[in-house]
């Protein structure tokens, strides 16, 4: 997990990693480099496999909440679906148009969006912002356990030290550009 | 009167179509893409708005003229030529009513929001499918504005069509062209006829685009 002050840089280190900036340097997952400019090489965020929620949930308001999360699919895994329909209570909203969400059913559907091709890398900016707090650590319980079952980086941008007690293996703060110190928490029991 | 309103509706309808296509891919090049000449291109676009209708008439007269290059060209290839005749309408019809198709769509692309066609990409989407899922949903009002625009101002012309194609019975005497010939010849229930058809037409048209525009605004309000 990433936090830091506003202006520190923490998203556009996000939207490096989803080559949605031009970065220079190296960035390599899973033994599959995705940036090398000293070679010249760049992988295009559409052939990164990634995860993405940002602060925007861009949702496409002329499609229901279904076909915005299976967007780009040649054909739909309705069981899978489902799962991630459960896990971020939005079952009831499936066929409802983004005009008729709230902030926060927005916000989830497109964390549901991010993890329904099961990305290779999860990147989150400020993902339960938008989140009742009784809403929020539920959320983030249920993103932990999908986390493990699945294997998939994550990489979350956020102020609430709450999500780095439930989520972060890592915690570092960023300033001016530069990742600075890694946090130390004191661990929490978590509660399933 | 029949049969010029319906060589003017052919007329629009073929520019129309063909409009769209070339527009398309132009306002696309024009909005996102960056490259020497592109301000003296939307120039060239944009001129028949300011134009005098004559003055573009007579450029493309003269440039589809059949000891010009493109007219004989067309002379060997069809063995008629291309001026004075419905394909010359066609060609004149394009340049003019450019400008009504290709601006609504560059409005239309510069509308979408920076942040669907980051998701797009993020989401893995290639540029074909950015294009037919997102991008020309997202623009379908421009391309309707467009397609209507194109069609009654298309409907409407005199001047450009006057120039390139005469007043050929049956051939190039379109509605608007067969109007003046009616008031000319003192006609004037005919006129009053034709000029109450093609009034209501282009306000059934400028309907639509309204109507389309206002539900867009509406869904993206979320109304």
């Amino acid at each position: 997990m990433i936090s830091g002050e506003n202006g520190a840089g923490k998203t556009t280190l996000l939207r490096c990693l989803a080559g949605l900036e031009q970065a220079d340097g190296r960035i390599s997952l899973g033994g599959k480099i995705w940036l090398d400019s000293s070679a010249g090489l760049a992988l295009r965020p559409e052939q990164r496999q990634l995860g993405c929620v940002w602060v925007d949930a861009a949702l496409l308001p002329w499609l229901s909440v279904e076909k915005n999360i299976v967007l780009g699919t040649a054909s739909t895994d309705t069981a899978w679906l489902a799962e991630l329909a459960d896990m971020f209570d939005i079952t009831p909203l499936m066929q409802r148009k983004p005009c008729m969400l709230s902030a926060g059913e927005a916000q989830r559907v497109a964390l549901a969006r991010a993890l329904y091709k099961r990305p290779s890398l999860l990147l989150l900016d400020e993902p339960f912002s938008a989140q009742a707090p009784a809403i929020r650590q539920r959320l983030r319980l249920r993103l932990k356990a999908m986390q493990e079952r699945l294997h998939i980086p994550v990489l979350m941008v956020s102020h609430d030290v709450d999500d780095a007690h439930v989520l972060a293996r890592q915690h570092w703060h960023m300033r001016q550009g530069r990742l600075l110190l890694e946090v130390v928490h004191a661990k929490k029991e978590i509660q399933r | 009167m029949l049969e010029s309103l319906w060589l003017s509706l052919q007329l629009a309808l073929v520019t129309t179509v063909l409009l769209l296509l070339v527009a398309l891919p132009l306002a696309y090049v024009l909005t996102f893409r960056s490259f020497t000449g592109r301000t003296a291109l939307e120039v060239v676009v944009a001129l028949p708005l300011v134009l005098p209708p004559t003055v573009l008439g007579y450029f493309i007269l003269v440039m589809i003229a059949p000891d010009s290059l493109l007219g004989g060209i067309w002379q060997a290839l069809f063995d008629r030529s291309l001026a004075f005749s419905f394909s010359g309408m066609v060609l004149a019809s394009l340049l003019y009513s450019l400008p009504f198709a290709v601006q609504p769509m560059q409005q239309a692309w510069r509308a979408i929001p920076q942040s669907w066609l980051e998701m797009a990409r993020t989401q893995g989407l290639n540029m074909k499918q950015t294009l037919l899922q997102v991008m020309l949903p997202a623009a379908r009002g421009g391309v309707l504005t467009a397609a209507a625009l194109s069609f009654a101002h298309t409907m409407g012309e005199f001047g450009v069509v006057l120039m390139v194609g005469g007043s050929i019975p049956g051939e190039t005497r379109v509605a608007s062209i067969a109007l003046f010939d009616m008031v000319e010849l003192q006609q004037s229930n005919e006129a009053w006829m034709l000029a109450l058809i093609l009034l209501l037409l282009s306000f059934v048209m400028l309907s639509c685009v309204y109507a389309v525009n206002r539900r867009q605004f509406d869904v993206g309000i979320g109304r």
